[in-house]
């Protein structure tokens, strides 16, 4: 019986339950205040006593019928002809499980064609029981269910009881995800370091990474360059471009121009934040970075780059400019109406209240705008993939090409497949410094932006 | 005492009105620029992609030949990745969000989950690609590249979107209709269900909708779990290997073959209607859905 079917009876009989359990209700209803709960919620209750109980036997019978098929097998005498040696012996086993489940493969070892006509009906066999289990599970449940409908059986509580373990449940998600991310990382990151030692690769000079282990190997694991990179494009160049176009930005749609003209030109700014960063990152390759090499020809070098760090470094700062307006347009609305006004009657101009007053008012929240603008534009990839090049380059030249952390988290993981090398492990070394440094920086700035609204509450 | 109508006065005044106009000048011309920059790109991949989108490039599958190279098996890839995305994050989403504002007593616990929403919210998207690999490929097993492990790790991503969104939606539900309901004598979980969901609902859609866009666009995590394969045919479910619109586009610009630069443009423009269409769709329901209380 395949998964499908039995997942369709399990609703079909919830599903029976449901109305009978709703009709059964109903007819206990004979009066005011009779019944305690309304007949949905003994229908649900009762569904739940179908559908729960059987799922969670399949979900048990699925952890452990593999191991029981596997035995079955074995047992049977046509496992003799297994060899003895394990490689071998797992290799064909796994090669003949492959074929069961995918009717259309071919064998390349006779034996395993041979273990097909044992496996099939031990797993058939196999399926039909836990098909049965979980039938016979839902049956249960549900009986028991039925048991408990009577007038004053408060089907309600134990129902929204389930809900609210569900939302609950549902909340944790977030906390599970972070917990993975950092368990993860960690754990790889450890591995890693017992191949590459931490201070070498922290501090060292040099990045061309080699597999293997011992001294030499870690030597070519230094990754200031990489940090270098990144933070030449990310926090340099992009933020030259997105924090003067930004805040000048927000200053004008929110202090000069008029109702009309913010309605229709925020939207449009904010087109730039939508556009995803792989059209970016095309955009940066195809027609930003030639111009930049004709711009460094222009200037007097000789044999410039396609791939440089200018032409990454503008085009995400141009990504962000929107980030940083709509943060600094936040902050700057935040200032208090008095503290405007105050100036502009003691006769300053506009431009004089906003250099004098409230931009100085409002800088904590631009700082902390300008700082999440920041994480986001280290942890940003694709552009860099695209236009940034991948020679690991300690240089403040900003035409030449230079690599970041994600480039190379990027690179590390899509050429060789091995998953325990030193190269692919170091990836999620990176991954990990990325992490914390976004971590940090985003939550200075939460707190910062956090205290400044209390502040002028 | 100097008079406002001396010389020095008016010549100083002058001088601050000529700053002033600077200034003004100043913050328009950092609009323009951004709008310029935002033109030219649009400009250039329509000028670009314009005449590589036709019916055979709608229908098509990549291919190694730019001619015949086309869309469509890259666009189902993103529609099935997307609807995994979609039903894993839009209800867990929902959920978190309910219990966040309607239900979690003010407890450090809580207070946790609400700094690690926040703070998930920034993570940057590359560390979720490594968090997919790591975990529902190397540990989980999933098969690579498939629209199921993309989708899920995009649903991480999206996740905190949504419920940040979800979140705000239900706190801008004015109190007075929970009072309601709770006086007729509604449970707490029937008030949150039948009353405040409901309202809230536009509200957690548009967030939704959003995030929902910006997964679409996402290539950074998708490279991490492998999805960089040349696949010739359209994946058939979501275990099959697939690729996804931003993919093709980042696998044709890698191409040498000049050809390629129109149909990476032209799959640019594909993408941005997307985007366009869902985006729009979110402001037109947030217009239309939103109640001012």
């Amino acid at each position: 019986m395949s998964a499908n079917i039995l997942l369709f009876c399990l609703a079909a009989f919830g599903l029976i339950g449901w109305l009978t359990a709703r009709a059964k209700a109903g007819r206990l209803n004979t009066g005011k205040g009779v019944l305690h709960s309304l007949p949905t919620y003994h229908a649900w209750h009762q569904a739940l006593w179908i559908v729960l109980p059987a799922l969670l036997g399949w979900a048990i019978w699925e952890m452990i019928s593999p191991g029981l098929i596997l035995s079955a097998v074995l047992a049977s005498p046509d496992a003799a002809i297994l060899p003895a040696g394990e490689m071998e012996r797992n290799a064909i086993l796994s090669e003949a499980f492959g074929i069961v489940g995918n009717p259309g493969a071919v064998a390349f070892n006779p034996l395993a064609e041979k273990l097909v006509t044992v496996i099939a009906p031990v797993t058939a066999k196999f399926n039909w029981i836990g098909a049965a289990i979980v039938m016979l599970l839902a049956f249960c449940g549900g009986a028991f269910g039925f048991t408990r409908l009577k007038a004053r059986f408060p089907a309600r509580a134990r129902v929204e009881f389930l809900v609210l373990t569900l939302l609950l449940a549902a909340s944790c998600f977030a906390i599970l995800t972070t917990l993975g991310i950092i368990v993860s990382l960690l754990f790889e990151t450890w591995q890693f370091f017992n191949m590459v030692s931490p201070i070498d690769f922290l501090f060292g000079l040099h990045w061309n990474p080699q597999d293997g282990a011992g001294p030499e190997v870690s030597k070519t694991f230094g990754a200031v360059p990489l940090f270098w990179g990144t933070i030449f494009i990310g926090a340099i160049i992009a933020m030259i471009v997105a924090i003067p176009l930004g805040l000048m930005s927000a200053i004008y749609l929110t202090q000069y121009a008029s109702a009309k003209v913010r309605k229709w030109v925020k939207p449009l700014l904010e087109i730039l934040a939508g556009v995803p960063t792989v059209v970016y990152g095309y955009f940066a390759a195809l027609t930003v970075a030639p111009m930049v090499r004709d711009l460094a020809k222009f200037i007097g070098m000789d044999n410039p780059s396609t791939e440089s760090a200018l032409a990454a470094g503008l085009v995400m700062g141009v990504m962000i400019i929107p980030f940083v307006s709509s943060m600094a347009d936040d902050s700057i609305a935040a200032v208090p109406q008095a503290m405007r006004d105050g100036s502009l009657a003691m006769g300053a101009t506009p431009s004089e209240t906003i250099k004098r007053v409230l931009i100085p008012a409002a800088l904590p929240g631009i700082v902390a705008g300008v700082m999440l603008a920041i994480s986001r534009a280290i942890g940003e990839t694709m552009i860099v993939v695209m236009a940034a090049g991948a020679t690991a380059n300690l240089s403040a030249n900003p035409f030449a090409s230079m690599t970041t952390v994600t480039y190379q988290i990027v690179q590390l993981l899509t050429g060789d497949q091995e998953f325990n090398s030193a190269k692919t492990l170091s990836a999620f070394a990176l991954g990990l410094v990325l992490f914390i440094v976004t971590l940090i920086l985003n939550i200075i700035a939460l707190r910062v932006v956090k205290r400044f609204r209390e502040a002028y509450d | 005492m100097t008079s406002w109508s001396s010389p020095s006065a008016s010549a100083r005044l002058a001088k601050r009105y000529a700053r002033e106009r600077r200034f003004k000048a100043l913050g328009l011309g950092a609009i323009l620029i951004s709008l310029a920059f935002l033109a030219l790109l649009l400009v250039t991949m329509t000028a670009n992609g314009i005449g590589g989108l036709n019916l055979e490039f709608l229908s098509g599958s990549d291919s190694t030949d730019a001619a015949t190279a086309g869309i469509w098996g890259a666009l189902k890839g993103s529609l099935l990745t997307m609807a995994v995305t979609l039903g894993l994050s839009f209800p867990t989403g929902v959920l978190a969000a309910v219990y966040l504002e309607e239900f979690a007593p003010r407890s450090r616990w809580v207070d946790w989950v609400e700094v690690t929403i926040n703070n998930l919210a920034a993570v940057p998207s590359i560390i979720f690609g490594l968090l997919g690999l790591a975990v529902f490929i190397n540990t989980m097993g999933m098969p690579r590249s498939s629209a199921l492990v993309g989708g899920v790790t995009l649903a991480l991503m999206t996740m905190p979107v949504i419920i940040i969104a979800g979140r705000n939606a239900i706190k801008a539900v004015p109190p007075s209709i929970r009072d309601a309901a709770l006086a007729v004598g509604a449970s707490k979980v029937q008030t949150v269900f039948d009353h405040v969901i409901p309202l809230a609902l536009p509200g957690i859609l548009t967030g939704t909708i959003i995030g929902m866009a910006r997964a679409l666009g996402e290539t950074a995590p998708l490279l991490m779990i492998g999805m960089r394969a040349f696949i010739a045919t359209p994946a058939g479910g979501i275990t099959d290997p697939t690729s996804v619109l931003p993919m093709q586009i980042f696998l044709w610009s890698d191409e040498i073959d000049q050809a390629f630069v129109r149909n990476t443009s032209a799959a640019i423009l594909v993408l941005l209607a997307f985007l366009l269409a869902m985006n729009g769709l979110a402001i037109y329901l947030r217009n239309k859905f939103e109640t001012r209380w």
